[in-house]
């Protein structure tokens, strides 16, 4: 999952070392035009709802933030 | 009965009372029976409306929670699917969203129906006499606006969209829930509280702390102090100059939108200042609304740093819920394809923050200036984003990035940019006045007269008092920055306390800008 998560953070915004960096929101090296399309790949990629109130920074800093979240949504 | 009038104070001082001799866990009731005494006192009959609103809110709260225990005892019983699992969870989530939908429709028609009932049928009337040439028009309804009706309801439809979100759970105790809708302090104009924040405080019947008292009392005090000594008196100013908008030179149309933004921040501010100062009297923490938004670098800034209930509010409840519906992924990706990453994926943000501006347009006024006025917000927040680049080059030119000339140069643009727009909220007559008033403010300059400025209201004296107002309420959000200043007041020397604190009282009753029959002006934001 965590591989698949960091190509698609690749596709979108290009350059940065995710396997490294906690502070995608912070450091506002995402966006959130980036954040939404984001949402809009993981919804599709691995069927879950991420719904309005998931949109904090605290589940997008990191990709393991990300992989939390989908696993939570899974479970 | 408004906040800045002894009726209040004197209300206020009875429910501290009361508040105190009941035993802690009766206090949220005297909080209650009071907000109903001071609903009733100003709506009387249409009392009924806060009534329908609470009693929506509680059950279909509470149906929400049956939903989520029956959910709960199925997901406990041994050897479920995780397939199963997931269907019933998705089943429980399919419930819930049905209850919120008849909440939000139920609610949001009644606010609907009443404050923008009237503007939708003028509308209609305007099309079938233009585009149809049809004369039979429809009636108006002419209803009553209910004290706080906005508020309620946003505060009311917050709490159930967090439940349905699971965020914390429902309150079961209905009194508590009328509470939470009704808390007189914050009716007239907000905040507008999240129930996890609010609740905290609002039933645990606080004891009592002189250490409240004195912030409470110090933060009413310099609530009044900016809605009486400041707002009140250019309030004066501002409305003269726009009732004779078109015979006055463009320089006292300039001072009257500068004056506008002060009145309607001393206006908005202080009340709220008034509502947290009050609410600190009972032991009740109520959100903060207001950081310093004449400091700010940007609009996008500004709206963050005013009203900022009202603008998480959209946030959390309209922007992001657009942003992520299905719809809008599905069209993001289709525009990601069509017109590229770039570009494509600014569609859904640029479409949820329309709603979100048009939205905020129409919740200030059924009137088309205020749409304006929420749209031009928007187109200007979206050229700072797309120009951000531009932008970064002119700095980049003029070598200023990070000095305090710049972030001067930006905080000035920004107040002078939300001055201008916010002639759209003053301009009762319309859109060609809010025009005509913009375009003469900037286009006829000349100096001012005394006289003139006596004429609409502000002689010598008044005018120094408003400048020298206006001037203590910046120097006082300057401090600001550097932390509370009524916790730098509370470590100061004796002396310097009680003189600051003399000056304070002195200032708001013999500097206060008192109406006919001593009566203070309406808050601005009660027609909300």
């Amino acid at each position: 999952m965590k591989d698949r998560i960091i190509e698609m953070l690749e596709a979108i915004h290009p350059g940065i070392d995710y396997e490294t960096t906690g502070s995608l929101i912070d450091d506002r090296i995402l966006d959130s035009f980036d954040v939404v399309s984001l949402v809009g790949d993981l919804m599709d990629e691995f069927d879950v709802e991420i719904g309005a109130d998931l949109m904090v920074p605290e589940n997008f800093n990191s990709v393991d933030d990300i992989v939390a979240l989908i696993e939570g949504l899974e479970g | 009965m408004s906040y800045a009038s002894l009726a209040f104070a004197g209300f206020v001082a009875l429910a501290l009372v009361l508040y105190y001799i009941v035993p802690a866990r009766f206090r949220y009731v005297i909080l209650l029976i009071f907000s109903y005494v001071f609903y009733v006192m100003a709506c009387n009959k249409y009392v009924i409306y806060i009534i329908v609103t609470t009693v929506s809110t509680y059950f279909i709260a509470r149906l929400m929670e049956r939903s989520d225990v029956s959910l709960k005892a199925a997901l406990s019983k041994e050897g479920i699917e995780k397939e199963a699992k997931k269907a019933l969870k998705k089943q429980n989530k399919s419930h819930k969203k049905t209850l919120l939908t008849f909440a939000l429709i139920f609610n949001f028609g009644i606010l609907a129906v009443l404050k923008y009932g009237d503007f939708v049928i003028a509308n209609i009337n305007l099309v079938k006499l233009n585009v149809f040439h049809s004369t039979s028009f429809l009636g108006f309804i002419n209803p009553v606006l209910p004290l706080g009706i906005s508020f309620y309801t946003f505060q009311s439809m917050g709490y159930l969209i967090d439940l349905y979100y699971g965020k914390y759970e429902c309150e079961k105790n209905f009194l508590k829930t009328a509470l939470y809708v009704s808390y007189f302090p914050q009716i007239i104009q907000g905040p507008i509280s999240r129930f996890n924040d609010l609740s905290k405080t609002l039933f645990s019947g606080a004891s009592f702390n002189s250490l409240n008292m004195k912030y409470g009392l110090y933060r009413i005090f310099w609530g009044l102090f900016k809605k009486l000594v400041v707002a009140d008196r250019v309030a004066v100013y501002v409305t003269n100059t726009i009732d004779r908008y078109q015979e006055l030179r463009g320089v006292y149309l300039l001072i009257a939108v500068f004056f506008y933004s002060m009145q309607i921040y001393g206006d908005f501010s202080g009340g709220i200042d008034i509502t947290i100062g009050v609410s600190q009297l009972f032991g009740v923490k109520v959100t903060e609304n207001f950081d310093r938004p004449f400091f700010s670098k940007s609009v996008s800034e500004y709206w963050n740093r005013w009203h900022m209930t009202l603008g998480t509010w959209f946030r959390d409840y309209i922007f992001y819920p657009i942003t992520v519906s299905k719809s809008m992924i599905d069209l993001g990706k289709k525009c990601r394809k069509l017109l590229g990453e770039a570009l494509g994926k600014r569609v859904p943000i640029y479409i949820a923050m329309f709603t979100v501006w048009f939205t905020t347009g129409l919740w200030h006024g059924a009137q088309w200036r205020y749409i304006i006025w929420g749209l031009l917000n928007f187109v200007i927040i979206l050229i700072s984003t797309e120009c951000e680049g531009v932008f970064g080059r002119i700095n980049g030119f003029l070598k200023w990035e990070g000095t305090f000339i710049q972030r001067l140069f930006r905080v000035v643009r920004t107040f002078l940019i939300m001055s201008f727009l916010r002639v759209f909220d003053l301009s009762s007559a319309g859109i060609s006045q809010a025009l005509f008033v913009i375009r003469k403010s900037l286009t006829d300059i000349s100096l001012p007269a005394l006289d003139m400025m006596t004429e609409l209201g502000l002689d010598e004296k008044e005018l120094k008092a408003a400048v020298i107002g206006i001037v203590i309420m910046f120097v006082f959000d300057l401090i600001q920055r550097r932390g509370s200043v009524t916790d730098r007041l509370m470590r100061a020397p004796l002396m310097v306390r009680w003189s600051l604190t003399a000056a304070l009282v002195i200032a708001v009753v013999i500097f206060g800008s008192y109406g006919p029959g001593y009566d203070s002006r309406a808050f601005i934001y009660l027609q909300f």
